[in-house]
């Protein structure tokens, strides 16, 4: 492999990474907090980019600018999910994993056939942005500027949800709760509020991570599937709940993704991942950040 | 209306109680199955197929002054003006979903024949099921070499295999390089299911066997969330042809990975699917401006033909977009299905079969550019001669085989 070959796997594969770990990081965070697997994840990615293209449609704006818009609108979808379904999910008596999965992977599907209802099986992507087919090259390796951007607000996302967690007192609510739901309620904090927020917040993260993918990706009701698929990895080998070791797990697995289709034949390119995966959980089941 | 659990559980009494005596009520109904992905990924191809299979039933069944078998009369003439009613089945892309579909509309809904089914790995299960119950499957639009080699005594194929299509590819090269143009390597990009398979499988001999290089050689994961290695690998082999086997979905992942990373192909053949789709021109039209794909139809035909441009015109009223490779198979493989039953003028399978068997429809009474439709022992047409057609300025021309070609190929295509 020659150098500048080597140069743009590592960088296709940095700016891949940062995506899975913005896509990952909302599961995790809800995961840490509340112990809820959101089997949906895929379907918010999906809707944050139905919500670009629709209000990209409507307004004409540049869907660069329609990406903290979108933001806003999953963190209101994520925090109206929790107060409406997995609230109630939460009070079941018995098999109370069980009862969250099935519910969660029941709005998934929910989700998919309205989106499919609404805005019909064809494939969809905006044509035309500010970002899109453009390219920073250096040298012979190549940036495709809407990754690129992906990457930055993947970076400004980790950066704010770390002085959220650490310097605000929403993050020592959160922190709080996530350490013991019952003891928080003594000092007067509104425990369905706070869990109301951490899915707002977990869905507002892959609302940034969907609007950003929706400038260079295809749009459909299926299009969550595959980046669910790897954000569970991501989550897995980053730790349940680590939000840090889902931005490091995120760029391993770019990284190992970008090497594997290089150096194995590219059909095989997620074994590579999968293996990773299985070793991590053979030799540190909690992940490489985990505090389970 | 208002809708109760009570009147949904008397309405499902009902349909128990009186569901048998129903086929007798309608004898002149005709039943075809049509198995098609409706949800999945290639769910608008189902949503397609929806309204090519109608807007063909509408042939059949209605008064049409056109040149098509079945058209000039009301129903079905040979079996009393019977009409067909579709009885649609999703099989979400799954051979397994396929084959469990196929076996009920047979066993409960009493299909007379099925058709299907996109994806060939899914008419590979259906077709043999078809077999099991002696009911005729008209393999519309999956286009693997290998489905007509198995034996089966109902499968039906009307339009030409990926074999036919690799080879239309290949005499478009050689006579490009007769011609003098530089034509010396090529690249195989294709998807890890058995149509990306066997397309690369045909095209990889064809290219041995009439002495072109093969640059690279790339099996990828199908819907994979990234090809950026993929493509980097292609660029680097900078072949003098691309020749990509995708579905959509992947089709516009290559196109709009190719332009990021600043690779321009000098020339791209596709093996259509995903390439012959609109969402992928909608995505980067402008970027494929030149692409040549093999087709089984091409709407510039029409201009000989007024038939083709009456089908499009009322298919376009119901689906929003022209008749395409797809589509055009479809509505052909039903009118193909009701001339036999027309002859037959029975539903039973084995003389439906007989009749299909013993098919001789000319070209002029088809939409397609083949020379005729004959199926041989193995169920293939014999005549279904494949095209290539080129994308230019946002229109789709055919520029090959020469005999129904409206224009020269622009080569190379960025040029």
């Amino acid at each position: 492999m020659t150098l500048p070959a080597l140069l743009q796997v590592l960088a296709s594969g940095l700016l891949m990474g940062l995506l899975y770990a913005l896509i990952a990081v909302g599961l995790s965070l809800i995961f840490g907090l509340m112990d809820v697997v959101n089997f949906a994840h895929g379907e918010f990615l999906m809707t944050a980019m139905y919500v670009v293209f629709g209000l990209w449609l409507v307004t004409a704006l540049d869907p660069v600018l329609l990406v903290p818009v979108t933001a806003a609108v999953l963190f209101a979808a994520g925090a109206f999910v929790y107060l409406a379904v997995i609230r109630f999910a939460m009070r079941a008596k018995a098999n109370i994993g069980m009862v969250q999965i099935f519910a969660t992977f029941g709005l998934a599907i929910l989700i998919q056939g309205l989106a499919q209802f609404l805005f019909s099986p064809d494939y969809r992507s905006i044509p035309t942005s500010w970002l899109g087919n453009r390219t920073l090259a250096i040298g012979d390796v190549f940036l495709p500027l809407p990754q690129v951007f992906g990457g930055l607000i993947s970076l400004l996302a980790f950066a704010g949800l770390y002085l959220l967690m650490n310097r605000t007192d929403l993050g020592k609510a959160l922190e709080a709760t996530r350490e013991d739901q019952g003891a928080v309620a003594l000092v007067g904090i509104d425990r369905n509020k706070v869990f109301a927020l951490g899915w707002g917040l977990g869905s507002a993260l892959v609302g940034l991570a969907g609007a950003v993918l929706a400038i260079f990706y295809y749009i459909h009701p299926q299009v969550g599937g595959p980046f669910a698929l790897i954000a569970y990895v991501v989550v897995a080998l980053g730790g349940f709940g680590s939000v840090f070791g889902a931005l490091a797990a995120g760029l391993i697995v770019g990284l190992v993704e970008a090497f594997a289709a290089t150096l194995l034949p590219p059909a095989m390119k997620s074994i590579a991942v999968y293996l990773l995966y299985l070793g991590v959980v053979f030799l540190r089941p909690r992940g490489l950040f985990g505090r389970l | 209306m208002t809708v109760n659990r009570r009147g949904i559980l008397l309405g499902t009494v009902a349909a128990a109680l009186f569901g048998r005596a129903a086929p007798a009520l309608a004898a002149q109904e005709i039943v075809i199955g049509a198995v098609y992905p409706t949800s999945g990924p290639n769910a608008q191809i189902g949503v397609d197929a929806r309204h090519a299979l109608e807007t063909a039933v509408d042939i059949v069944n209605a008064v049409h002054d056109i040149d098509l078998p079945t058209a000039k009369s009301e129903g079905i003439a040979g079996l009393g003006g019977a009409r067909i009613r579709l009885v649609f089945a999703d099989h979400q892309g799954d051979p397994q979903k396929g084959r469990a579909e196929a076996e009920r509309l047979i066993t409960q809904d009493k299909v007379v024949a099925v058709i299907g089914a996109f994806h060939s790995s899914v008419s590979s299960t259906v077709s043999v099921t078809c077999e099991r119950y002696g009911v005729p499957y008209m393999c519309a639009d999956s286009s693997s070499p290998s489905l007509h080699r198995r034996n089966l005594k109902f499968f039906f194929r009307p339009s030409a295999h990926d074999e036919l299509f690799s080879l239309a590819m290949f005499d478009f090269l050689d006579a490009q390089r007769a011609a003098g143009m530089k034509v010396e390597t090529v690249a195989l990009f294709h998807e890890d299911t058995i149509f990306g398979t066997d397309s690369s499988n045909v095209q990889r001999k064809l290219a041995g066997d009439r002495g072109y290089d093969i640059a690279v050689d790339i099996k990828y994961r199908a819907n994979s969330p990234s090809l950026t290695s993929e493509v980097q690998q292609l660029k680097s082999a900078d072949a003098d042809v691309l020749m990509p086997s995708s579905y959509t979905t992947d089709a516009i992942l290559l196109v709009r990975t190719m332009g990021e990373l600043g690779y321009k192909p000098k020339n791209i053949l596709a093996q259509a699917a995903g390439f012959s789709e609109k969402a992928v021109f909608d995505a980067a039209g402008e970027k494929l401006d030149g692409l040549i794909s093999r087709a089984s139809f091409s709407l510039d035909l029409a201009a000989k033909r007024p038939s083709i441009a009456y089908v499009n015109e009322r298919f376009k009223a119901r689906a929003g977009r022209d008749l395409n490779d797809n589509t055009s198979r479809q509505f052909m493989a039903l009118l193909i299905l009701a001339d036999a039953l027309d002859r037959a003028k029975s539903v039973e399978g084995e003389k439906v079969r007989a009749a299909l068997a013993g098919t001789n429809i000319p070209a002029e009474r088809t939409i397609m550019p083949w020379s005729n439709c004959a199926f041989g022992p193995d169920g293939q047409n014999t005549g279904a001669d494949p095209v290539l057609i080129q994308y230019l300025g946002g229109k789709w021309v055919t520029v090959f085989p020469e005999a129904v070609a409206v224009a020269g190929a622009k080569w190379p295509m960025a040029s």
